[in-house]
């Protein structure tokens, strides 16, 4: 197979990391781009390990121009885009009673808008290529829809259906979109949960540990790859064996 | 492209190219309706495929849905709004 041009979201954090890493280690012919905001340390890091192969991009996913700028800087040097991976996402976790409208807003503009405007500015290239894949990391509160998580659950939710909509609109052009929902993964946000909450969270989980990054990014390398060709619209659990 | 019926051509050949389209450029009348019965029987999946192909290969950017519907009416319509563009 020839080049692959890769796009990850989210590409400082833990997750977004480890998917754009299992990229670069499938084959040496994929080129990552690594979208990032604010902090972009291990982005860095990631990107000198595997110089003139990965990339980073600046990119606020919650505005379109940022987006067009991030795919226009891509396709100038590579003339195409393969792989959009919206992994971009935050919390914001209270009771609905008491959840402020900037919580609610922001964490719909970043889970959920965020994708819409990605979708929006990759879409022109991957028509014209008549080819790609775009894979959205949702979240298994999409399907829990945990107390405390209303802002984020219908965000993921949300995600949930853009993805399978969206995957019967391209499907035609040899676009997939497909969503992953992560479960309990040990990445920063899950790092900051006081030891109780961790313990009460394994203990809700069949396999009875928590996911690693790599395990994500397993399934998201698997929904990009060419064996994955038949397969829109789907959401695929990676969360221990929780329903 | 200064020959209309030159440039009514690529529009023809890039709409069968790019839409697949089990038909030939010289099936498609210059006025024949793009959408809805009897016409070439386009849908909305197409017309996002055209506009892409338009701006790709003619730098025509449509971003409008009511401009879309009223350029995207026949080979005749998307000819005028090429050659606007051109001349601009």
């Amino acid at each position: 197979m020839s080049e692959r041009v890769i796009l990850v979201t989210g590409a400082n954090g833990g997750l977004g990391r480890a998917i754009a890493q299992a990229f670069l280690e499938e084959m040496p012919d994929n080129l990552v781009w690594l979208g990032v905001r604010n902090s972009r340390d291990s982005a860095e890091t990631l990107a000198g390990q595997f110089s003139g192969r990965c990339f980073i991009t600046d990119l606020d996913v919650t505005r379109p121009d940022s987006w067009q700028s991030a795919v226009d800087t891509i396709l100038a040097r590579h003339q195409r885009v393969d792989v959009l991976i919206n992994n971009a996402g935050k919390h914001s976790d209270s009771l609905l009673g008491t959840m402020s409208q900037k919580a609610w807003d922001e964490v719909l503009q970043t889970n959920l808008t965020a994708a819409f405007h990605g979708c929006q500015a990759v879409l022109p290239a991957m028509i014209s290529q008549r080819g790609g894949r775009i894979i959205n990391i949702s979240s298994l509160s999409a399907l829990l829809a945990p107390a405390g998580q209303t802002n984020y659950a219908a965000a993921k939710a949300g995600l949930v259906a853009l993805t399978q909509s969206l995957a019967k609109e391209v499907a035609r052009i040899n676009i997939t979109v497909n969503a992953v929902c992560p479960g309990f993964i040990d990445t920063e946000s899950l790092a900051a949960m006081p030891p109780q909450q961790r313990q009460a969270a394994q203990a809700k989980i069949p396999m009875r540990r928590f996911g690693r990054p790599e395990e994500i990014a397993a399934a998201v390398r698997f929904l990009a790859c060419s064996q994955a060709s038949y397969i829109t619209g789907s959401i695929l659990k990676v969360d221990g064996g929780i329903f | 492209m200064d020959d209309p019926n030159a440039l009514k051509q690529r529009i023809k050949e890039l709409m069968v190219e790019n839409l697949m389209l089990q038909t030939t450029t010289a099936e498609i009348g210059d006025e024949l309706p793009l959408f809805g019965p009897g016409g070439l029987g386009l849908d909305s999946v197409d017309a996002l495929q055209l506009v892409v192909a338009l701006d790709k290969n003619f730098g025509l950017k449509i971003r409008d849905p009511e401009v879309a519907r009223e350029i995207l009416r026949n080979v005749n319509t998307i000819a005028q709004a090429v050659q606007q563009k051109m001349a601009a």
